[in-house]
């Protein structure tokens, strides 16, 4: 069996994920840090969200980053863009 | 030599300790550091007391620092020191941005600079009131004047302010206009006189390295304001002279991780002097910022075309929020955060109270 077929997943494509994940943790915690410093009418998303997914170059979905994109903007206490 | 004492070794017999060093006509001086007390000799000790000093039970472990310096070496403090500029705090776990003109140029110029560099979300405003350049005939700044205008420009917008000072004789107009932080520049980093003169000022300094310098001489030269009774000194890398001339000087990046291993005092880089190309400056702000430093010090002006000194590596305002923007990503994948913008609204009270903002309430749609 050649390593790219093993059941066990390549450790350093792991480790990738484990280090883009402990960094995306770090930006939505400073995400987070920024809107709680701003007055509310400011750090709304609203049609920001909207530009942003027009923008993105997937491969994710634009749906799901929008429903990623709301839970982040709720766990900084703000309303989600529409 | 550095002797890190047993954590809650008692007053007294730090004292005793000190005092039998002492008796030998060395010189000791006691770190500010409160979780360990962290005794410096800093004389030449004889080979009997070194032995006698490493196997003192109340010495956990002797450190020999890799150079002539002593006050400023990593083992003098338990954590890395972290100097107060006005009101921001620079070294820790926090980055800041300081931005300004080159030059102080005018009353009008630099009111509106420091509106652009608060607005832009940087900490602490420079410009050059002394300019040491290299021909006779530029522009040699506004002087008493220059600082003047730098400081009401600050405090107009309620940022700290940092200028270089050139020589000990300016210090009284220096402190009479408040400046936070005294920024020796990097062709006077080995001016002695300058140095001492600085350190008993009881001001946060700014300590450029010279263009010639390696760490060893620059390291040395801090220690000369540590031993002048100087504990708030911020090193600033600002590129050195190689044999490559496509960019006005190297900037040598190659130093941050080694300085952290080296001595306690916080670094921050200058891109701008490093390189001297405005466009190069926020690739290598990202990198230094990346690579461990506390900050950068960057040069911004509304027309640089027109600027009366250093125009082409001067940042425009806009390129400037986004440098202060991209500097709150690299602090926060490395594990730090951009320091709070002097004057930034405060939070709600109830996100104070938490600590952070609101309890986190993330659940992802069904």
């Amino acid at each position: 069996m050649n390593e790219a077929t093993n059941e066990s997943p390549n450790p350093a494509l792991r480790h990738q994920v484990a280090h883009l994940d402990r960094t995306l943790l770090a930006l939505c915690n400073e995400r987070a840090r920024l809107v709680a410093s701003l007055p509310p009418e400011a750090a709304n998303r609203g049609a920001r969200a909207d530009d942003l997914l027009r923008r993105n170059p997937g491969p994710l979905a634009a749906e799901d980053l929008r429903a990623i994109f709301a839970a982040i903007d709720r766990g900084c206490g703000l309303e989600p863009g529409p | 030599m550095i002797l890190r004492l047993e954590v809650g070794t008692p007053p007294e017999r730090v004292q005793a300790l000190r005092a039998r060093i002492e008796g030998e006509g060395l010189r000791t001086f006691l770190s500010p550091e409160s979780a360990r007390p962290i005794v410096a000799v800093v004389d030449a000790l004889p080979g009997s007391l070194a032995s006698e000093l490493a196997a003192h039970q109340d010495v956990a472990e002797v450190v020999r620092p890799h150079g002539g310096w002593t006050l400023v070496d990593r083992a003098f403090r338990e954590r890395p020191s972290v100097v107060a500029v006005g009101g921001v705090r620079v070294g820790g776990d926090q980055v800041i941005v300081i931005a300004g003109p080159c030059s102080v140029e005018g009353p009008e110029m630099m009111r509106e600079v420091a509106r652009r560099v608060r607005d832009a979300g940087a900490h602490v405003l420079r410009g050059g009131a002394f300019k040491p350049r290299t021909s006779p005939w530029a522009f040699q700044g506004l002087g008493v004047e220059g600082l003047r205008q730098l400081k009401d420009a600050g405090q107009a917008v309620g940022l700290p302010v940092v200028s270089e000072i050139m020589d000990a004789a300016d210090l009284p107009a220096f402190l009479d206009h408040d400046v936070d932080c005294l920024q020796i520049g990097a062709r006077n980093m080995q001016n002695f006189t300058l140095l001492k003169a600085v350190a008993g000022a009881r001001r946060a300094v700014l300590l450029k390295r010279g263009m010639s310098a390696t760490v060893e001489e620059w390291l040395t030269a801090a220690e000369y304001l540590a031993a002048g009774g100087c504990d708030q000194v911020i090193l600033c890398e600002r590129g050195i002279r190689t044999f490559e001339r496509a960019t006005r000087n190297t900037l040598d990046l190659t130093i941050l991780p080694l300085l952290s291993e080296w001595t306690h005092l916080p670094v921050i880089v200058d891109p701008a002097h490093a390189c001297g190309i405005a466009r190069l400056i926020p690739a290598l702000s990202r990198a230094a910022v990346a690579a461990g430093a506390c900050g950068v010090a960057v040069e911004v002006h509304p027309r640089p075309e027109t600027a009366r000194s250093d125009g082409p590596q001067a940042l425009l305002p806009g390129e400037l929020t986004q440098l202060v923007a991209e500097a709150r990503v690299q602090a926060a994948v490395t594990g730090r955060a951009l320091h709070p913008a002097p004057g930034a609204l405060a939070p709600p009270p109830g996100a104070r109270a938490a600590g952070l903002v609101r309890a986190p309430r993330v659940r992802f749609p069904s």
